[in-house]
């Protein structure tokens, strides 16, 4: 495979992972799109998470591999899937910028701190350069009156925004949201899909892992369902919700209506 | 190298027995003292409990040395007469008692609070209350700080040598002036030491294991 | 016998002389075994299994030896070996071997305690794994271990006093000479504890206050 315009930024092919007897991924083949918010949905268990954290090597796998860019991630180019130097893995995921369920601010450092810790110790930006992005940023996630406060000082919607906006703050090539809004009280959890959603029009490469299916219907370019560590399903939201073609699925919404009301 | 440690065996090997019964000694007397001073920062009246707290606040900020120091001092002057170990003992219990009673205390505070509620609902009260619910849990709490409290004073043990109670410190220095091999010597002593300390603790760790809920 | 602060105040200069050595040794070997434990916690924690087991074999060493053995075998033996230290090296050494392996599994618990969560935020963000480690879990580990470095502290202030023994004119050893010249047995170990409470209580309510600073809201 040749590198070539108009690729996918972000390429699964064939990503398998067992945690000891247990396949929690199976042969999982995925192109996110440049400038595409895919949403990944599904029940809880069907490896969506692990798929995500394998994006960011976060997780080893043992078979199949993901480009980023065209760039192999996580292990070397020559075919012999040999992990590649901690440096380059750094570098790799540095491109890459993921939320968390459960924020993982760094506790110990203001708000600014943590946006700019990032760009100064990883890339090397001078301070000034850093903090002027990183107050732009925080402006845009509505937490520029923040700065100096502590995480343990903000609503967990507000530290959640924060830490979109730390991910930002390394410029990544794209996005990885894990369950970000499972953490949040009901009431915190529009504050921070706003954010994303209006990171998704700006054009942002996404990748979102959540339960909020009517943020999927609205913000996704594509949908995807995983059961069981693979695809069952996956298209543009309006045929996934409206006209599902498999029974998981069918199985799955029924389900989410029943309890949330789509 | 080692023949002056050989040589010394019988005296080491006595002096041993001499820190053991004096760890011995202590540590029962201690943890006694200590359940007491535990019960009365816990229970007693206020201007009691107040006393406690400073008795205890003394202990831990003045060293080992100095009450030693102040024992062998001032015992001539009282008129009581006490032989140098039995004083040793004393202080020593006394001290390390202070150490034992904040481990006993925190043990039992930290019981869960739905256990006194909860024994006091099917009727326990007083004294019964803690001897069938409480205690049996604080002291697995308690266990693992207990055994290193223990461990520090049988090292404790050692400070004696300086007022002159004949022990394996002391055992060790005096042997040293005769020989000269103080690397030989006080190397073995320090492994007795060890072996009487390191023992104390994976005794410890296995009672732990032996009288923990989860097997 | 009734209690005679005259005595307290004219001597007070002798226990000041050795109250200002106690504070030295004091200040030295709590600060030397606050870097000696980062370097054994280091070991302790390395790649290389050996070395894993030698750290962890010298923590338990030191933990299981009296102090007191600990300085005879570096003062004695440093003379018997050709090197002799003076009384006040051989007890900072001592004192740094011993409570530097006890800061050690300080350290080591207030570095376990913090969640692998927060190093995974760091290495998702680029860090390499020694920086994840400085930047992210060391700090919050030294936050949350002040209070137990605090008691340690306070031991290494009383275990000074052990020194006297190998001849160095701290408090206890100025106390004691001043107890064999004079009679006044209640007052010289009166004011020697009570300055060595005022010590550890000055050295207690600052390492408090540090506490409360640096404190982290969950």
């Amino acid at each position: 495979m040749s590198i070539e315009s108009g690729r996918a930024a972000i390429e699964l092919r064939g990503v398998s992972k067992r945690f000891g007897s247990v396949q929690v991924l199976n042969r999982v083949d995925l192109d996110v799109h440049r400038g595409k918010a895919v949403v990944l949905i599904g029940p809880s268990g069907s490896g969506k998470t692990t798929l995500l954290r394998c994006m960011n090597f976060l997780e080893e796998f043992e078979e199949g591999e993901i480009r980023i860019d065209g760039e192999p991630l996580g292990y070397s180019d020559d075919g012999t899937r040999r992990r590649r130097p901690e440096r380059e893995i750094a570098r790799q995921r540095a491109a890459l910028g993921m939320v968390f369920q459960s924020f993982n601010l760094f506790p110990h450092m203001t708000v600014l701190a943590n946006v700019t810790v990032g760009p100064v110790r990883i890339k090397g930006l001078p301070r000034s350069e850093a903090e002027a992005v990183a107050r732009e940023l925080l402006d845009r996630v509505g937490l520029g009156h923040k700065l100096d406060a502590y995480p343990g000082q903000l609503s967990g919607g507000q530290q959640q925004r924060v830490a979109i906006a730390r991910a930002l703050a390394m410029k990544p090539k794209a996005m990885l949201f894990d369950e970000v809004t499972s953490a949040l009280d009901p009431e915190l959890v529009g504050e921070v899909l706003a954010v994303m959603r209006q990171l998704a029009e700006s054009g942002m490469t996404m990748v979102i892992v959540t339960h909020e299916m009517a943020f999927a219907r609205d913000a996704a370019d594509q949908v995807v369902f995983m059961s069981g560590g693979s695809i069952v399903e996956a298209g543009p939201p309006d045929q996934l919700f409206h006209a599902p073609q498999t029974e998981r699925l069918q199985a799955f919404l029924r389900h989410f209506r029943e309890g949330y009301r789509l | 190298m080692f023949d002056v440690v050989f040589r010394s065996w019988p005296l080491l090997l006595a002096a041993t027995g001499e820190t053991v019964l004096l760890s011995v000694a202590s540590g029962l007397l201690a943890t006694l003292l200590g359940i007491l001073l535990a019960l009365g920062q816990l229970f007693a009246a206020r201007a009691l409990r107040y006393l406690v707290e400073v008795w205890l606040y003394v202990m831990r900020g003045v060293p080992l040395l100095v009450l030693l120091f102040a024992m062998y001092y001032a015992l001539p002057y009282t008129g009581i007469d006490l032989s140098p170990r039995v004083g040793g003992i004393l202080v020593l219990s006394t001290y390390f008692s202070a150490f034992m009673a904040e481990i006993f205390r925190s043990a039992v505070l930290a019981v869960p609070k739905g256990q006194w509620d909860a024994a006091r609902g099917i009727g326990f009260h007083g004294w019964r209350l803690m001897r069938e619910v409480i205690v049996p849990q604080a002291l697995r709490l308690a266990s693992a700080s207990y055994v290193n409290t223990m461990i520090m004073l049988v090292k404790g043990t050692s400070l004696v040598s300086i007022i002159g109670l004949w022990e394996l410190t002391l055992a060790g220095r005096q042997i040293v002036e005769r020989t000269l091999a103080s690397f030989q010597v006080f190397g073995a002593v320090a492994l007795i030491y060890f072996v009487l300390c390191y023992g104390l603790s994976l005794a410890g760790r296995y009672l732990e294991k032996r009288f923990s809920y989860v097997h | 016998m009734p209690f005679d602060f005259g005595f307290v105040v004219r001597n007070l200069p002798v226990f000041l002389d050795g109250l200002f050595v106690t504070i030295q040794l004091s200040a030295l070997a709590f600060v030397l075994s606050l870097l000696w434990g980062l370097v054994v916690v280091g070991l302790r924690r390395s790649d290389s299994a050996p070395v894993r087991n030698l750290a962890a074999g010298y923590i338990q060493a030191v933990r299981n030896t009296p102090v007191l053995v600990q300085m005879y075998f570096i003062f004695f033996g440093s003379g018997m070996a050709g090197y002799p230290l003076s009384g006040f090296v051989a007890g900072l050494l001592a004192l740094t071997l011993q409570n530097g392996g006890y800061v050690a599994e300080i350290y080591r618990a207030g570095i376990d305690s913090v969640s692998r969560r927060q190093t995974e935020a760091g290495l998702a963000l680029g860090m390499l794994r020694r920086q994840a480690f400085f930047i992210v879990t060391l700090p919050q580990a030294l936050r949350r271990v002040v209070a137990p470095i605090s008691n340690q502290g306070v031991t290494i202030i009383k275990d000074t006093a052990l020194v006297s023994t190998i001849s160095v004119a701290e408090m206890t050893q100025a106390g004691r000479l001043l107890a064999d010249r004079t009679a006044a047995v209640y007052e010289v170990f009166f004011t020697l504890a009570l300055l060595y409470l005022l010590v550890v209580s000055i050295f207690s309510g600052t390492m408090r206050l540090i506490e409360r600073r640096v404190r982290v809201l969950a």
